[in-house]
């Protein structure tokens, strides 16, 4: 390694470190460990989205499925993405605020029942630590990768440097290490873009050449018969329910919005993240591309991006682009860490304990994130046997995302859902989708026809069940003067 | 039944010119909601147009 590479390496680590530490010092309650002492601004909120979102789903393993499938992998942030974050910014945050809850639990609660609430965090909570672990195997990938370091000491490391900001700091640390790392990350992916069309004779030259050898490489959508990504699946899952439901349902993005200084700096800072979101497949697919036109020898795909780091990027810039990659992974892990832990200190603890003491909310919340951490290093290990990193995520989200925005959707938009309708949706809505997963569906089509599975049930049952009590004048969303 | 690729790209282009329908039915008032400056730049909807016209170009090209 290259000292000017390991003098950046080290001085970014310190430098996250430090931010953390003192940020740790305006923390005095639960509050400002978990929405920051709603204090953030609209172009943190929008940058700290960004770094949560680009994570070990959508770097590593994203440039590893641009170089199997070409530009299409561009939906899961164009189609996949933009409509959904509009809609978060101008009907769900508005109406999460309106609501004043710390989680999307909390307001699944609200309209629906402390049963709904529990169980939604439950689950958001497993796939949550799974999510973590596989972003600490990719880190740990690319450690292997660039540094040659065994894959138990890259997540060792990665573990203590994350967990010292952000048990010590909470949210504001989580947010504002997000905002320099996303920084860190454009710089590095421009660098690359540059570099890469440099190598391969400008941009006519490197699509040519991507073309010549690969005819679907260029093609926003691949044909209705492709093993993974046919282009209905694409519009049917990934446009109408997993992007929604993450988007407008995922509390590890929203907890910063809901941690805004005023409605308006939330909205926005959703709205400023789906312009940076249109952006980022030059960051995550362009890399994957650029190791396919130039004949990267690599044993599986995922190994795309750090092929390019590797050999690509000269001295310098290599320890930034590295640093890049390693951001995006820390920014998903610390986010992860953080939300899970407002979920069960908040969601699950609050409403099973008999007598929860909230002025200890801030003390178990700084144990859970340390704790929710140790698992998700003891997880990360068994990764590497489950398949792409990418397809892996998607699969467990498609379980339950659309039952969840079957809910969310219904719940916001309409006054008919009851309580017991959200939760036997729930119930039946999950292994439902397992069910049709294991029978060898692609989790695309699972995600759509649990979703619709899910309205109907909500609907239906909800017609012959006892409608909430609850004042759903602060709980639904209708702009309009009523007749 | 042969379902063309670039029904695809017809599809997501239909798509976006709803959502941009929809989004300038919100009244301006939700808009600005916590907050007293209310110029012409921090109108989101603003931001949301040139969103989906970007993405529009995207689907129309690729």
């Amino acid at each position: 390694m290259h000292p000017l590479d390991f003098g950046i390496i080290v001085a970014y680590l310190a430098l996250i470190v430090f931010v953390g530490l003192r940020l740790s010092g305006k923390v005095k309650t639960a509050k400002d460990f978990f929405l920051a002492g709603r204090s953030l601004s609209w172009y943190v909120i929008g940058l700290s989205i960004i770094g949560t979102n680009i994570g070990a789903d959508s770097y590593v393993g994203a440039a590893g499925n641009a170089y199997k499938v070409g530009i299409a992998q561009a939906n899961f942030e164009w189609i996949g993405a933009i409509p959904a974050m509009i809609l978060a910014s101008l009907v769900f945050i508005p109406l999460y605020w309106k609501a004043r809850v710390y989680s999307i639990p909390e307001y699944l609660g609200q309209r629906y029942s402390q049963s709904v609430r529990v169980l939604a965090a439950g689950i958001t909570c497993i796939v949550a630590v799974f999510a973590i672990g596989v972003a600490l195997w990719a880190i740990a990938l690319t450690l292997q990768t660039y540094l040659g370091w065994p894959i138990w000491v890259g997540i060792m490391v990665t573990g203590t440097v994350v967990g010292l900001y952000s048990i010590a700091g909470g949210l504001a640390a989580v947010a504002f290490t997000d905002t320099l790392q996303v920084c860190i990350m454009f710089l590095g992916g421009l660098v690359i873009v540059g570099l890469g069309f440099s190598e391969a004779g400008g941009v006519s030259g490197f699509a040519a050449t991507l073309v010549q050898e690969n005819p679907t490489h260029l093609q926003a959508y691949l044909p209705a018969d492709h093993e993974e990504f046919p282009w209905p699946a694409v519009i049917l899952g990934l446009g109408i329910v997993l992007s929604p439901a993450y988007w407008c349902g995922g509390q590890a993005i929203l907890q910063r919005t809901l941690g805004a200084r005023s409605q308006w700096d939330a909205s926005a800072g959703m709205m400023f993240a789906a312009l940076g979101k249109s952006f980022v497949p030059l960051l995550v697919v362009f890399p994957g591309l650029l190791a396919l036109v130039m004949h990267a020898n690599i044993e599986y795909p995922d190994m795309a991006l750090p092929w390019v780091i590797k050999n690509v990027l000269p001295p310098g810039i290599s320890g930034l682009m590295f640093i890049a990659i390693i951001a995006a992974l820390q920014s998903t892990i610390d986010s992860g860490i953080n939300s899970t832990s407002l979920l069960i200190t908040r969601d699950i603890r609050h409403v099973l304990m008999k007598n929860p003491n909230p002025q200890s909310d801030l003390v178990v919340g700084r144990y859970l994130t340390l704790i929710i951490l140790l698992l998700a290093m003891c997880i990360a290990p068994l990764i590497s046997r489950m398949g792409g990193i990418y397809t892996f995520i998607q699969t467990i989200l498609s379980l339950f995302q659309g039952p969840m925005l079957a809910l969310l959707l219904l719940g916001a938009l309409t006054r008919r859902p009851t309580p017991r309708a959200g939760l036997i949706t729930l119930l039946t809505g999950v292994p439902l989708s397992a069910v049709i997963l294991a029978s060898g569906v692609n989790m695309l089509y699972v995600a759509f026809i649990s979703f619709v599975y899910s309205l109907a049930a909500l609907w239906i049952i909800s017609s012959f069940t006892t409608p909430t009590t609850a004042d759903l004048s602060k709980l639904t969303y209708f702009p309009w003067k009523r007749l | 039944m042969e379902l063309p690729v670039i029904w695809a790209n017809y599809i997501s282009i239909s798509g976006f010119a709803f959502l941009a329908l929809l989004v300038w039915l919100i009244p301006k008032r939700l808009i600005f909601t916590g907050t007293k400056d209310t110029s012409r730049w921090r109108d989101i909807r603003v931001w949301a147009t040139a969103l989906i016209l970007l993405q529009l170009t995207v689907y129309l090209n690729l």
